[in-house]
């Protein structure tokens, strides 16, 4: 395909769903592992003179000087980047509804009705739709790869906290969030985790872990592998079609030679939600303090005192969920507060870390659910309360809050629409989530 | 806390670390010759969105430094927090700061009195951006913001409560500026010390004033004064003495009121997420103890014990690491007290004069070794050694081939003055006869004769001695 093809496909396909923020080629003259591959960058992640603004009005016009580490290697290997995917307004939603002032919801390419997930929904449906070889850069600060992934049914691998470098990614909460692919084969996922992980000196939290070939894991067989499926995700509040189609897929397992057990993590059903919200707000109001109309982005005419002024551009150019994470956070950080929510959140962390690393003790990977439901319609959405969308989150932000390698396989449909299962693993056996993703194709 | 004394000062202060690069960013600390605003940074220390901090490690040296020499207790951890509010001068708006464990902690100074200030921490942070305000703060209807010092090194030292008079902290802050000059952690010359002072007086019950943002040394000295007398004053007027914050206009030489400070600003600290834990290791100290200096009181010490010299002039050496080390190096070939006289006073004079700093005039230990040993030998006179030590002062060069070439030595033969002698008392007949009639002075006439023929190599008394010898 020519790149005035491609253009036009992803113009009527953004027509038609809305995928991109913004549509533009930028060809890479090396020749490499991405030769001939399109790559989507979600919007959060930095493409130097590529309007880049993490899906919000704030940063209009905010043309990056400088690309992110993965773009950077991205274009190392030959691959054409073709625009900015849509996401929730710095990642701050499930259904990727949250968009910023001004720009377009994404529809779910199995019903337009419905929404594509998020916070990554613009990469999962564009995966899913585009007739050309692609792959997706997405992001995930407490599930937004495997979330659309599996409403848009696509493989969206979110990979070790520190295993792909976040330089040039714009924070939502930069102890959780991490950057990864989306792709409609388990082979592209591989080949792009290839590409981006690496130790990089420009992020500090970045980890020095031995390179890895992931393409060789697809295919490579799993008897004897011993996986946990996740007892409380196939209970209570979980689609009772979705925890049927996931049992079938575990009886694939099964028959492939893998042993498969119940395990219970009790701590992470309990708390994780909490503990995620509260460091991820917290985080998030700090991190969006330096949107203020000064610099880049946003501005307006100077009148008044610095604090009229920075109060009024964010107050018009934050949309409502943004404010509400800035408030909260800020909140649960004040003095006074801080050692009950915040300190409290990071020992939580802690503990339940220590659960999942005592569960890897006995299992290679662990089995649930991606989403307890399959893609909201936006009627539904429009009906939910602050709270309920948080609670989307549940079976995501336990493997998010611990730095654990998670990938969303698409596992069958109910009323028509994608069913996700996640295989969660530990810290750096991205290669065993990717030989369960071969398996179940 | 409970207090006696007439006036309570406590200091907190900030000194920028001379290291080669920022603090999170490999941008240059150090100002360039006429460089524009905003051409130091990059997208760290202005904060782009998706830009990250990586930890310049050898600023971490420098800080182990400053906490050791004030035998401060050092954290396991080196962690770093960040400190929320909004401002125009911060590229963030939250600075990268040092908050539950700062990395040294309940450190002394001890005051030339012997008197010792307690430190309650010392912590590492980040320098704002600067701001430009034309034609003054209060003046000014705009204001540019200039990122070329943001993200600089600072260190924060904070001290106890424990000065009792402005001229307590001005003492302080000399002896700190010692110590930084001895560790060579900051720029003693071109460097930023910024300082908020916490100032209160027992008329008032001890009502906490805090006066920030005083530049420099000198100015503190100056700052608290005006701000004691304001506070007694007031008081005395039956004012009372608002717990505020206050601002030192250098200008007028006055303090203003900020704000009031009824409720204490919340700065809703989280740990920065972008930063990993350093671990302050016991080796690391090892390494750092083994590399420090020794300290200008222990030289202190050793000049007065070891080397008997007087108790000023050891004082005035020890005080500057530079002269000190030379008038170490000097005094081990010739006597410490001819040494230690001209290293204090010659050699200040001539740099003074010059404008120069030591390291930029060139004089070494061995120019100063080549000069005080033709002077202790009695090559030279004292005059002939002033002139060349102000020679030295424009520029360095080769002391003994100098003198040598220059015929400066001394003329100290009496063979040689003999006959110069002879020639002048026969070129000043007149002044020889006022001489044998009894006017002792006319023969300091004839000693200038014979300066002018030895280029003032002779030493006068000898002259006028050998010219008596003669005459009589």
């Amino acid at each position: 395909m020519s790149n005035e093809q491609i253009v036009s496909e992803v113009e009527s396909l953004n027509k038609e769903y809305r995928y991109l923020n913004e549509v533009s080629i930028q060809e890479s003259s090396a020749k490499g592992k991405l030769s001939g591959v399109c790559v989507s960058v979600k919007d959060c992640i930095v493409v130097k003179d590529m309007q880049s603004r993490a899906g919000s009005r704030v940063l209009t016009g905010y043309s990056p000087v400088f690309d992110a580490t993965v773009i950077q290697k991205v274009r190392e290997q030959g691959g054409t980047i073709i625009g900015k995917t849509s996401q929730d307004e710095f990642g701050f939603g499930s259904f990727n509804t949250n968009v910023g002032l001004g720009l377009n919801i994404p529809l779910n390419p199995f019903d337009k009705t419905r929404c594509c997930g998020g916070s990554s929904g613009g990469a999962a449906g564009l995966t899913q739709k585009a007739g050309f070889h692609h792959i997706a850069l997405s992001e995930s600060t407490g599930g937004s790869i495997v979330c659309p992934a599996a409403f848009c049914g696509v493989y969206g691998l979110c990979p070790t906290y520190g295993l792909v470098s976040r330089y040039g990614l714009m924070d939502y909460a930069n102890s959780l969030d991490k950057i990864g692919p989306m792709a409609k084969k388990v082979e592209d996922v591989a080949l792009m985790l290839e590409v981006i992980a690496g130790y990089d000196e420009k992020d500090s939290t970045s980890v020095k872990h031995e390179k890895e070939e992931y393409s060789s894991f697809v295919g490579k067989d799993i008897s004897g592998m011993k996986i946990g499926v996740i007892k409380e995700s196939l209970g209570e509040g979980v689609d009772p079609q979705i925890a049927s189609t996931i049992q079938e897929k575990i009886a694939v397992l099964e028959s492939k030679g893998a042993t498969v057990e119940e395990v219970s993590l009790p701590l992470n059903n309990s708390y994780s939600l909490a503990a995620y919200y509260l460091i991820a707000m917290c985080e998030t109001s700090t991190n969006l303090s330096k949107y203020c109309g000064m610099r880049y982005g946003k501005h307006e005419s100077l009148e008044g005192s610095f604090n009229e002024y920075f109060s009024g551009v964010r107050s018009e150019h934050f949309s409502a969920e943004a404010k509400r994470r800035i408030i909260i956070g800020t909140f649960a950080r004040m003095s006074g507060f801080r050692d009950a929510y915040y300190i409290k959140a990071l020992k939580v962390r802690t503990k339940l870390i220590e659960e999942y690393k005592k569960t890897f003790e006995s299992y290679d990977v662990l089995i649930s659910p991606t989403m307890p439901v399959i893609a909201p319609t936006f009627s539904e959405i429009g009906q939910m309360s602050p709270l309920d969308h948080y609670r989307m989150d549940i079976l995501t932000v336990g493997p998010n809050l611990a730095g654990l390698p998670h990938m969303n396989i698409p596992a069958g449909f109910s009323k028509d629409m994608p069913v996700g299962l996640m295989v969660i693993g530990n810290h750096f056996d991205e290669g065993k989530l990717l030989q369960i993703g071969k398996v179940l194709e | 806390m409970k207090f006696s004394g007439d006036v309570v000062v406590g200091l907190e202060i900030h000194v920028e670390l001379n290291s080669e690069t920022k603090l999170f960013c490999s941008c240059p600390r150090k100002e360039k010759e006429n460089e524009l605003p905003n051409s130091r940074c990059c997208p760290t220390c202005l904060g782009m969105p998706g830009s990250k901090p990586v930890l310049n490690k050898a600023v971490i040296d420098f800080a182990l430094k400053l906490c050791l020499a004030m035998k401060c207790k050092i954290a396991p951890e080196l962690i770093f927090s960040r400190k929320s509010y909004f401002y125009p001068d911060l590229a963030k708006n939250y600075q990268v700061t040092q908050y539950e464990l700062p990395l040294g902690s309940e450190g002394e100074v001890a005051l030339s009195s012997g008197k010792k200030v307690g430190l309650t921490r010392i912590h590492l942070e980040e320098d704002p951006a600067s701001l430009v305000h034309n034609g003054g703060v209060q003046q000014s209807a705009s204001v540019l913001v200039d990122y070329n010092r943001s993200g600089n090194p600072l260190a924060e030292i904070v001290t106890k409560p424990e000065m009792n008079s402005a001229d307590e902290a001005r003492d302080f802050m000399k002896q700190l500026i010692t110590i930084l000059g001895y560790l060579e952690v900051f720029d003693v010359n071109n460097g930023i010390i910024k300082a908020d002072a916490n100032v209160s007086v027992k008329e008032s019950g001890y009502s906490r004033v805090e006066v920030k943002n005083i530049t420099g040394f000198k100015e503190i000295e100056r700052a608290l004064n005006y701000e004691i007398a304001r506070q007694k004053r007031d008081v005395s007027e039956g004012k009372t003495i608002a717990v505020e914050t206050r601002g030192w206009d250098a200008d007028k030489g006055l303090t203003y009121s900020l704000r009031s400070k009824e409720s204490e600003e919340d700065y809703g600290y989280i740990i920065d997420p972008d930063l990993i834990v350093t671990e302050i290791t016991p080796d690391w100290i090892d390494r750092i103890n083994a590399e420090m200096p020794e300290l200008a009181t222990e030289k202190l010490k050793k000049f007065l014990d070891d080397h008997g010299i007087e108790e000023t002039t050891a004082q005035v050496l020890s005080k500057d690491k530079k002269l000190a080390e030379m008038y170490e190096a000097v005094s081990s070939k010739v006597d410490s007290s001819l040494a230690s006289k001209w290293i204090r006073r010659e050699l200040p004079r001539v740099l003074n004069y010059q404008k120069k700093t030591l390291e930029e005039s060139g004089i070494t230990s061995e120019h100063m070794i080549s000069l005080l040993t033709l002077i202790s030998g009695e090559k030279i006179t004292e005059k002939i050694g002033q002139q060349l030590i102000n020679k030295l002062g424009e520029g360095p060069y080769d002391v003994l081939d100098y003198v040598k070439k220059e015929g400066l030595s001394v003329v100290a033969g009496e063979s040689e003055l003999e006959i110069l002698c002879g020639e002048a008392i026969q070129e000043a007949p007149q002044a020889i006869e006022e001489y044998k009639s009894g006017k002792e002075k006319a023969l300091n006439y004839v000693v200038g004769i014979v300066m002018r023929k030895t280029k003032g190599q002779a030493k006068p008394d000898v002259v006028m001695k050998v010219l008596k010898k003669l005459i009589d």
